[in-house]
């Protein structure tokens, strides 16, 4: 009688079947416990001794915040509180954040609060992107504290009348269908004074998150080619 | 139900979950097309259903049904599998009527309320804000109830029966995919965390527990309809197991190129996930050569016969083994790799693949499914198409397959134009969306997805009707 | 070190990050640790069908 093939046989395949499930989720279990304390909120303290984080404490509010361009990594990186000779983050210069760069651990955390659970209450997800998941019908917001058109000479800023960058975006939020800038428009939801001050905060939070370069070249590129 | 031919309480209970379920699928298609209007024409419905509440319910219907449909099947297949009665299923009942009553509420609740004020409340009562997982947090809490109740009657039902290689890997998967849920039950201010976690529900859904679970499907499916060989069906069930886990769970990382984790993930998730197709060409192949030899088998006997006992219900499966192939196989491997997804990720290219994926690995199989409900209902032994299934299953896999074109097309305008152009911003983003090539994918994505809604009128016609049609085989 | 293996670039350093520095290292560590004991089990089976035929 010929020889049984183990390749034909049903507990060769369960047993495989079994250890390769096994050790791909014991696996994503040991990566799971590498990378949580990667993507940990960060502190004020690392914020004032020049710690890099992944995913910088609330208080980055009270800084500037630039995506520049990493030579090492070879692609752009959030810079918070202005470059260094190596081009890495100083954490020296600050920017006023609603009048003030000196917003508390607790205070800036609140506001990332109110405005992380805003960003939930209102759906933005079912719109816009958040680092990239979400809707596509709106504008991506991973980075949308960088964006130009918010920026001194934006054309957003403008249209809101107010001086700052986020008085404008506030502006905006609570108001959107005041301020149309396509036919496709943003509905009012409701927005209160106060937690859109929180959602800009969370906006200003996520520009400082390192995306891994996402998205690429953003707001480097003025009147490019026109996608008609 | 008076004149019913089924013998188990467990597939009666599974015929109601196909009947909810298929309500489910006709309210995802038409919250699909209020979108998808909106697309073309942007003040249709403004601020009375804005996209963001069209787009949720689409959504959250699309895995409610399924998840209603998913367990459907299990009732159904119990029985044959184990050959008892299923333990528990009056439990299952009340459990049914439960899961359902929580569905119908908190739909009307995204429909009518909406948005809430940003505090807690609302994540309680209304809405998550969580792309596919919305649903506030009491119903979590009464789906992880629904769930469990699921999962104990399948493993009572599993020891106390036999306990067959399909109903194994279902005790396995279903398991998992119950416990998976409770990784996106936890608020946090963090972004990054929060995504993190909610692709451990996502994700080792659709691409590891859920495709396990058509893998066990198509076995079953294989068995009953063309008397394909236990022994053949289960050694690629196992082989399809390994495969799906081995590069599903570990393919998540395509999902942490880009939301604060570190950069080791490009190389894990592009590697993981470019071998996640594999296994989807080997469940095709094997359906496929099954078929031909189950059907070689009969003609060398002289008979000029099909081997298949339910026509629609195998169409279906085959539109599972190819599109399950080509929606997420295909159109998945298109953008996984980082160097790629650094452009398309987030764009009407996400959302083609996302299309197709879920309709051809998750839809047709489903539909197959209460194919095979009605045939066990109505005792008909050899199911024929009518003029509706045929009418139903071509205008519903054209129009998707149709919608996944059109998106894709559109998608090449956004990406090209909004993201490697522009650099992603809100002017660039707008660029994107008044490209000639977006413009008309958008308008003939609208018309696809009407096709695909008279699909479906026909398919609820058939599966009312076809139970009572004379040129069955009783 | 030479062109194959780069200077290590993540923000933390860490084993995953160490491994990631060369060629698909870290993808062929993974690949390795999910697929080559396997072969035992196919060892074992094989033993086991020798047995009983």
């Amino acid at each position: 009688m010929a020889k049984k093939s183990v390749w034909s046989d049903n507990r060769f395949w369960q047993r495989s079947a079994g250890w390769v499930t096994g050790v791909a989720s014991v696996l994503l279990m040991w990566l799971t416990f590498d990378t949580i304390p990667q993507i940990t909120l960060g502190t004020d303290a690392d914020l004032e001794n020049g710690v890099t984080k992944r995913v910088p404490g609330p208080t980055v509010i009270n800084y500037k915040i630039t995506y520049e361009m990493d030579k090492k990594r070879h692609h752009e990186v959030p810079v918070i509180g202005g470059a260094n000779a190596e081009g890495k983050s100083s954490f020296q210069e600050k920017e006023k954040f609603f009048g003030r760069d000196d917003w508390s651990e607790e205070e800036a955390r609140a506001l990332l609060r109110l405005g992380k659970l805003g960003s939930q209450a209102k759906n933005c997800m079912n719109c816009h992107t958040l680092l990239g998941n979400g809707a596509y019908y709106a504008p991506d917001l991973t980075k949308a504290w960088l964006d130009p058109a918010w920026g001194p000479n934006g054309p957003m800023q403008a249209m809101t009348g107010k001086n700052t960058k986020e008085e404008a975006m506030a502006e905006f939020l609570q108001f959107p269908s005041q301020y149309p800038t396509h036919a496709r428009m943003m509905p009012n939801l409701g927005i209160t004074a106060e937690e859109a001050k929180g959602l800009v905060a969370f906006l200003k939070h996520m520009s400082s998150i390192d995306t891994n370069g996402f998205p690429r070249n953003f707001g480097k590129i003025e009147g490019a080619v026109h996608g008609k | 139900m008076a004149n019913s031919h089924l013998k188990y309480e467990s597939k009666k209970l599974a015929t109601w979950y196909f009947t909810f379920a298929a309500i489910i699928f006709g309210a995802q298609l038409l919250f699909g097309l209020v979108a998808a209007i909106q697309y073309v024409m942007p003040s249709f419905m403004f601020e009375v259903v804005d996209f963001s509440v069209a787009r949720m319910i689409h959504i959250n219907a699309l895995v409610v049904w399924m998840v209603f449909a998913m367990f459907g099947s299990v009732y159904w297949l119990l029985p044959d599998e184990t050959g008892i009665e299923t333990v528990g299923v009056g439990i299952g009942k009340l459990l049914f009527w439960a899961f359902a009553a929580a569905i119908v509420v908190v739909v009307l609740v995204y429909l009518f309320i909406q948005v809430g004020p940003a505090d807690e409340t609302t994540i309680w009562f209304i809405h998550e804000g969580r792309e596919y997982i919305e649903a506030p947090r009491w119903a979590d809490f009464a789906i992880v109830v629904v769930a469990l109740g699921f999962v104990a009657n399948l493993y009572m039902t599993g020891i106390k029966g036999n306990r067959s290689g399909i109903v194994t890997v279902l005790m396995a998967d279903m398991i998992a995919f119950s416990g998976l849920y409770l990784t996106g039950m936890f608020y946090t201010d963090n972004i990054s965390m929060d995504q993190f976690w909610w692709w451990w529900v996502i994700h080792l859904w659709v691409e590891a527990t859920w495709e396990v679970f058509v893998g066990a499907l198509a076995a079953y499916g294989l068995i009953t309809m063309i008397g394909a060989h236990r022994k053949v069906v289960e050694m690629w069930l196992w082989i399809e197991v390994a495969m799906l886990f081995g590069s599903g769970i570990l393919g998540m990382g395509h999902h942490y190129f880009w939301i604060g984790t570190p950069e080791y993930w490009w190389e894990i998730g592009a590697l993981f996930s470019a071998l996640e197709p594999l296994p989807l060409v080997a469940m095709f192949i094997h359906v496929l050569y099954d078929w031909g030899k189950m059907q070689g088998q009969e003609d060398a006997k002289g008979l000029e016969q099909s081997v298949i006992t339910n026509k629609p219900a195998f169409t279906w499966f085959i539109l599972n083994a190819f599109g399950n192939f080509l929606g997420a196989g295909i159109w998945g491997f298109f953008h996984t790799l980082p160097q790629v997804n650094l452009y398309t990720h987030g764009t009407q290219f996400t959302s083609a693949h996302g299309h197709l994926a879920f309709f051809g690995a998750y839809a047709t199989i489903l539909i197959g499914m209460m194919y095979l409900g009605v045939q066990g209902k109505n005792g008909i032994k050899i199911m024929r198409h009518t003029k509706s299934s045929i009418w139903a299953t071509s205008m519903i896999f054209g129009g998707v397959l149709g919608m996944t074109m059109a998106l894709t097309i559109a998608g090449y305008a956004d990406f090209i134009i909004s993201r490697a152009q522009w650099g992603a911003t809100w002017e660039g983003y707008f660029a994107g969306q008044s490209g000639v090539w977006y413009l008309q994918g958008m308008n003939w994505r609208l018309i696809m997805g009407v096709v695909t809604f008279i699909g479906f009128l026909f398919l609820v016609k058939d599966l009312l009707s076809t139970g009572r049609a004379a040129h069955h085989e009783r | 070190m030479n062109v194959m293996f780069e200077p290590f670039v993540d923000v933390v350093p860490s084993f995953f990050g160490t491994l990631a520095q060369g060629p698909l290292t870290l993808t062929i560590f993974l690949h390795t640790l999910i697929v080559l004991p396997m072969f035992w089990i196919y060892r074992q089976e094989k033993a086991r069908l020798e047995q009983e035929g």
